[in-house]
C-alpha cells in the first residue's frame, strides 16, 4: 500500500501490485502458473495474440475438419482430450496448425495444449505412417516372446519402433497391453488384432498390407 | 418408449427372451477382441453367407466372451428343444461344415467343447435349462459347462452375462433380469438403504486396493454439495489384465445398471465412464448401450418416473497409465495433464471439477446390481472371511488353459493355476505367477497354497491388483521381469514427483546393467534401499508400489540375482548378453533350416554337414534354437 486519501467511509487507496501478466522472454512454459492460478484454465490471453497468423494447413480441407471436430465438442466441458483424440484419428498425427486453431477456439495458449499432447501417448507431434504397427508388450506378450517379435518386425521394416518408415507406410510403436493376453503374442496393425503371432509370421501380415497399398 | 412401471419393464423382459431364445436354430459366435484376433471374424462372415446360400431358417448373432479365450473362435449353437453346443477352434472351413450339418438338420458332432445343459439367470436366482441335453446323436462323452475343469470352479458374477447374450441388444440384457435392481433401488428403497445393502455385502474395491465401496460410497453421500459425480474407472492399464475389457464387451448393460444405482445411493447426477482408447470395441459397445439405455428412458430424466435423474458419458483415455489413480484420471476427464496430486482432500470431497465423486472400477460397478437383487446375504456367503465375493482374473502366461476366470475370493494360487488353468505348458516345471501388475509382485512355487484374497497377497509383498494373473515357467528369468516391469513404470511415470520420477530410473539403469552381466556386489542391497525409498517418499500409487516387482523377486529369487552378478549366468537363458548358441556337432545333420532361417546370416554349413554358428554375428535371437527339429542347438 502506498498511499490513503480521503475522510473514514470515503477513502482512496493507492496499491502497488505486482504484474498480472506472464512475461513471455522468461516464460518456459512449465504450466505451474496455470496450475496455481485460482481461476484455473481461465487463461487471459493479450488481444494481440488472437489476431496472430497461424500456420497455414496443409489443405484447405483440412480446416474444415478440425472446425468440425471442434464443434462437436464446443459445449462440454474439459473437452480439450476429446478434441485432439479426434484430431488425431483423423491425421494419424497432431499437425501443428490444428493445435494453433484449437488453441485461438477454446482460448487455451498453445503451451498448454502442447503440455497435454506430450504428455499421453496416444499423441504423435510428428506425421506418422499410414498403418501403425502396435506389438504388444504387456506382461502376457513378454513372457510368450513378443520382444523377439518385435526384433523381428523391426529387421522386417528396417526401422526401430517409434519410426516411420521412408515410404510413410508403417509406423512401428509398442503398446502396454491391448488385452489380448489370452492370445498372446499379439500386434495390432490398425484397427486389425492378431493373435498368437509367430515371428515367422511377421513378414506374411506386412507383405499383404504393402501389397495392398501397391495395387 | 421410456418404461416407467415394472409391468412395461416386465414386457421388455419377455421381448428379450425371445430373442435369446428365438424357439429355432441359434448361431452365436463369440466376438470380442480376443475372438477376432483368433478369426472370429472370418468365421462370423463365413456363416453369414453361408446360411443365406442354404436359405437356412437360422439366427446368427454376436456374443461376448465366455472367457475361454485360449480355444477361441467359439461358436454355440442352440438346438430348439435340445441344447446348447459350444463348438472350439473353429474357421471357416469348420463354420462351412457346421451350416452343411445344419442344412442336413443334423447335430455337428466335431470340435465340440462342451454342451450347456442349463443356463443360470443370476439376477433372478433362477436356472433355464435347455429341455433334451442328451439327444440321442449327441456321443455320450461329450462334457457338460460345468464338468470341464475350466468351468467348474467359476461363480459367475461380473461376467452373468459374456457369452449368453448379445452385448448390443438392451433387450437381451433386460431378458436376464438385468435393469430389475435398479428398479428396485429407486422405487422401493431410500438411498442410505442402498449403500446399507452394498457395505453389508462387504464389497471392496476391485480396482486393486480393496477399498470398502460401501463406506466410500457414504463418505460421498455425506459430502456437501448439489452437484455430485460418479466415475467408472475402465483405464485397465494393468498389463497382462483384460477384466474390464471382457465385461465392456460382453455385458455393457451391467456396468451402466449399477453406475445408476450408484448414482442413486450418491445423490451423484452426473457419471463419466473413463475407457482406455486401447478398447475400441469396448467404447463402441459403451455408445450403443447408452444409447438404448436413453431410449427406454433408463438413463436420463426422472428414471421410471421416480424424479432421479442420471446422464452418463463416456471419456477416452489417451494412453497413460498413471490415469488409472484416481487423482489422474479425474484431472484427465478435466482435460488436463493426467498427473495425480496428494489426498486429502479425497475424490469423495473434492474430485471432478471440485465437486464430491465416486472412483469404482468396472468389475465393482457389476457388481452392484446382483447385490442390490439378491441381497448383500446371498453376497456375503460367497469368498472367504476377509474378502467377500468374486472377482474376474485374466489367467495367461505360461499356462496350459488361459482366458478370463471369476471365483469366489479364497481360492488358493494351486487351485487358479493347477485346476482351472490346467497346469504349465508342455509339463514344464512352474517357477512364478505375477500378480497384480507393475504394482503387485511375483510369487514362487512355494507359496502355492496361498489363498487369493487382498490380505494374504499383500502379505507376500505382491497385490491382488486389477486381477493380472501371469504364470511363468522355468524360461522365464526373474531379473529379466523385474527389469521388464521397471522399464514400464519408469515409462509411465508422470515425472511430478522426484523419488519416482528419478528412483525407477535408477532401480532399471541397475537391473539393465545386471542382466547385461555388467552387475556388481552390492548392488542387490542398493537395490532393497532404494526401492524402501521409493515406496515412502512417492506421490501416489504408482511410485509407492513400483519397486514390488524389484522387491518380491529379490526376496523369492535371491539366488537369480547372484547367479546373474557373480557368476555372469542367466538360469532361465533369457539374457542375450549372458548366453551363446551353439551347434552340437553330433545331433547337427546339415539340414539347413537353421542357416536359412537365421536372420542375421550367422550360421554357416554346406548341405549333410555339421553348421557353424559365428559368434560375432549372432544376434541371439533364438530363431535357429526353435526351428532345430534334432535339438541340435545348445544354449549356455
Amino acid at each position: 500500500m502506498q498511499d490513503v486519501i480521503g475522510e473514514p467511509g470515503n477513502l482512496a487507496v493507492s496499491l502497488n501490485q505486482h504484474p498480472r501478466y506472464v512475461n513471455p522472454e522468461k516464460c518456459t512454459g512449465c504450466g505451474v502458473c496455470v496450475e496455481a492460478c485460482p481461476i484455473r484454465y481461465e487463461v487471459q490471453l493479450p488481444p494481440e495474440t488472437e489476431a496472430a497468423a497461424r500456420t497455414a494447413y496443409a489443405s484447405a480441407t483440412d480446416e474444415e475438419t478440425v472446425t468440425g471436430i471442434i464443434g462437436r465438442y464446443r459445449d462440454e466441458r474439459g473437452n480439450l482430450l476429446p478434441i485432439l483424440l479426434d484430431i488425431n484419428r483423423h491425421f494419424n498425427w497432431l499437425p501443428r496448425p490444428a493445435l494453433e486453431h484449437v488453441s485461438q477456439e477454446l482460448a487455451t495458449p498453445l503451451t498448454e495444449i502442447l503440455r497435454v499432447a506430450s504428455f499421453y501417448n496416444a499423441f504423435s507431434l510428428v506425421p506418422r505412417g499410414k498403418h501403425i504397427i502396435n506389438v504388444c508388450l504387456g506382461t502376457g506378450c513378454f513372457v510368450k516372446g513378443s520382444p523377439r517379435l518385435l526384433d523381428q518386425v523391426e529387421r522386417k521394416l528396417g526401422i526401430s519402433h517409434g519410426e516411420t518408415t521412408e515410404d510413410m507406410l508403417f509406423t512401428l510403436e509398442v503398446v502396454r497391453c491391448i488385452g489380448c493376453c489370452a492370445l498372446a503374442p499379439a500386434l495390432r496393425v490398425g484397427e486389425a488384432t492378431f493373435g498368437r503371432v509367430t515371428p515367422a509370421q511377421v513378414s506374411k501380415i506386412i507383405d499383404s498390407y504393402t501389397q495392398a497399398a501397391s495395387s | 418408449m421410456k418404461i416407467t412401471s415394472l409391468e412395461q419393464l416386465l414386457k421388455v423382459k419377455e421381448k428379450g427372451l425371445r430373442q435369446t431364445y428365438p424357439g429355432k436354430i441359434k448361431v452365436m459366435v463369440g466376438m470380442a477382441t480376443c475372438g477376432i484376433s483368433a478369426g472370429a471374424d472370418k468365421v462370423y462372415q463365413t456363416l453369414k453367407s453361408k446360411i443365406q446360400e442354404l436359405g437356412l431358417d437360422v439366427v446368427l448373432t454376436k456374443t461376448g466372451c465366455i472367457g475361454y479365450c485360449q480355444v477361441e473362435p467359439l461358436v454355440d449353437v442352440v438346438y430348439p428343444g435340445k441344447v446348447r453346443l459350444t463348438y472350439q477352434g473353429m474357421t471357416p472351413e469348420k463354420a462351412g461344415e457346421l451350416a452343411e450339418a445344419l442344412k442336413a438338420g443334423q447335430i455337428l458332432t466335431d470340435y465340440l467343447m462342451c454342451r450347456i445343459d442349463a443356463e443360470e439367470m443370476l439376477i433372478e436366482g433362477t436356472t433355464r435349462p435347455y429341455a433334451n441335453p442328451h439327444p440321442p446323436e449327441l456321443p455320450a462323452e461329450v462334457p457338460s459347462y460345468q464338468e470341464l475343469d475350466y468351468f467348474k470352479k467359476q461363480v459367475k458374477i461380473s461376467l452373468r452375462n459374456c457369452g449368453f447374450i448379445d452385448p448390443e441388444s438392451i433387450e437381451q440384457y433386460i431378458g436376464r433380469g438385468g435393469y430389475q435392481a435398479l428398479f428396485r433401488a429407486v422405487t422401493a428403497m431410500t438411498p442410505e438403504e442402498v449403500i446399507g445393502q452394498v457395505k453389508a455385502a462387504g464389497l471392496r474395491g476391485r480396482g486393486g486396493a480393496g477399498f470398502p465401496t460401501g463406506l466410500k460410497w457414504e463418505f460421498c453421500r455425506k459430502a456437501p454439495g448439489d452437484l455430485k459425480y460418479v466415475i467408472c474407472n475402465a483405464d485397465e492399464g494393468d498389463p497382462g489384465a483384460f477384466m474390464d475389457r471382457g465385461i465392456l464387451e460382453g455385458d455393457p448393460h451391467a456396468v451402466i445398471e449399477g453406475m445408476a444405482i450408484g448414482a442413486y445411493a450418491m445423490g451423484a447426477t452426473e457419471g463419466y465412464i473413463y475407457c482406455r482408447a486401447e478398447y475400441p470395441l469396448a467404447i463402441e459397445h459403451l455408445k450403443t448401450a447408452i444409447f438404448q439405455a436413453e431410449a427406454y428412458g433408463l438413463l436420463g430424466e426422472s428414471i421410471f418416473g421416480s424424479g432421479f435423474s442420471f446422464r452418463l458419458k463416456i471419456r477416452e483415455g489417451a494412453g497413460a497409465f498413471v490415469c488409472g489413480e484416481e487423482t489422474a484420471l479425474i484431472a484427465s476427464i478435466e482435460g488436463r495433464v493426467g498427473e495425480p496430486r496428494p489426498r486429502p482432500p479425497f475424490p469423495a470431497q473434492s474430485g471432478l471439477w471440485g465437486k464430491p465423486t465416486t472412483i469404482n472400477n468396472v468389475k465393482t460397478w457389476s457388481h452392484i446390481a446382483p447385490i442390490i437383487a439378491r441381497g448383500a446375504q446371498w453376497y456375503a456367503s460367497l469368498g472367504c472371511e476377509s474378502s467377500k465375493g468374486t472377482t474376474v482374473f485374466s489367467l495367461v502366461g505360461k499356462v496350459n488353459r488361459s482366458g478370463l476366470v471369476e471365483v469366489p475370493l479364497g481360492i488358493t494360487l494351486r487351485e487358479m493355476i493347477y485346476e482351472l488353468g490346467g497346469g504349465i505348458i508342455g509339463d514344464r516345471t512352474f517357477k512364478a505367477v505375477q500378480t497384480g501388475g507393475p504394482s503387485g509382485g511375483c510369487i514362487p512355487a512355494e507359496l502355492l497354497d496361498t489363498p487369493v484374497d487382498y490380505d494374504s497377497l499383500g502379505a507376500l509383498g505382491s497385490i491382488m491388483g486389477s486381477g493380472g494373473m501371469i504364470v511363468m515357467d522355468d524360461r522365464d528369468c526373474m531379473v529379466n521381469v523385474a527389469r521388464y516391469f521397471l522399464d514400464f513404470t519408469q515409462d509411465e511415470s508422470c515425472g511430478k514427483c522426484t523419488p519416482c520420477r528419478e528412483g525407477t530410473l535408477r532401480l532399471k539403469e541397475m537391473l539393465e546393467a545386471i542382466c547385461e552381466g555388467q552387475g556388481q556386489e552390492g548392488d542387490i542391497e542398493k537395490l532393497e534401499k532404494i526401492s524402501q525409498l521409493i515406496k515412502k517418499t512417492s506421490l501416489c500409487g504408482l511410485g509407492a508400489t513400483a519397486p514390488n516387482p524389484v522387491l518380491t523377486t529379490i526376496k523369492y529369487f535371491r539366488d537369480e540375482y547372484i547367479a546373474h552378478i557373480r557368476d555372469k549366468k542367466c538360469s532361465a537363458k533369457v539374457c542375450k548378453p549372458l548366453i551363446t548358441f551353439t551347434v552340437i556337432d553330433d545331433q547337427c545333420i546339415g539340414c539347413q533350416l537353421c542357416r536359412l532361417r537365421c536372420p542375421a546370416e550367422a550360421i554357416e554349413g554346406a548341405k549333410k554337414t555339421v553348421h557353424n554358428i559365428l559368434q560375432d554375428k549372432c544376434i541371439k535371437c533364438g530363431t535357429c534354437f526353435d526351428s532345430c527339429k534334432f535339438a541340435a542347438i545348445a544354449v549356455e
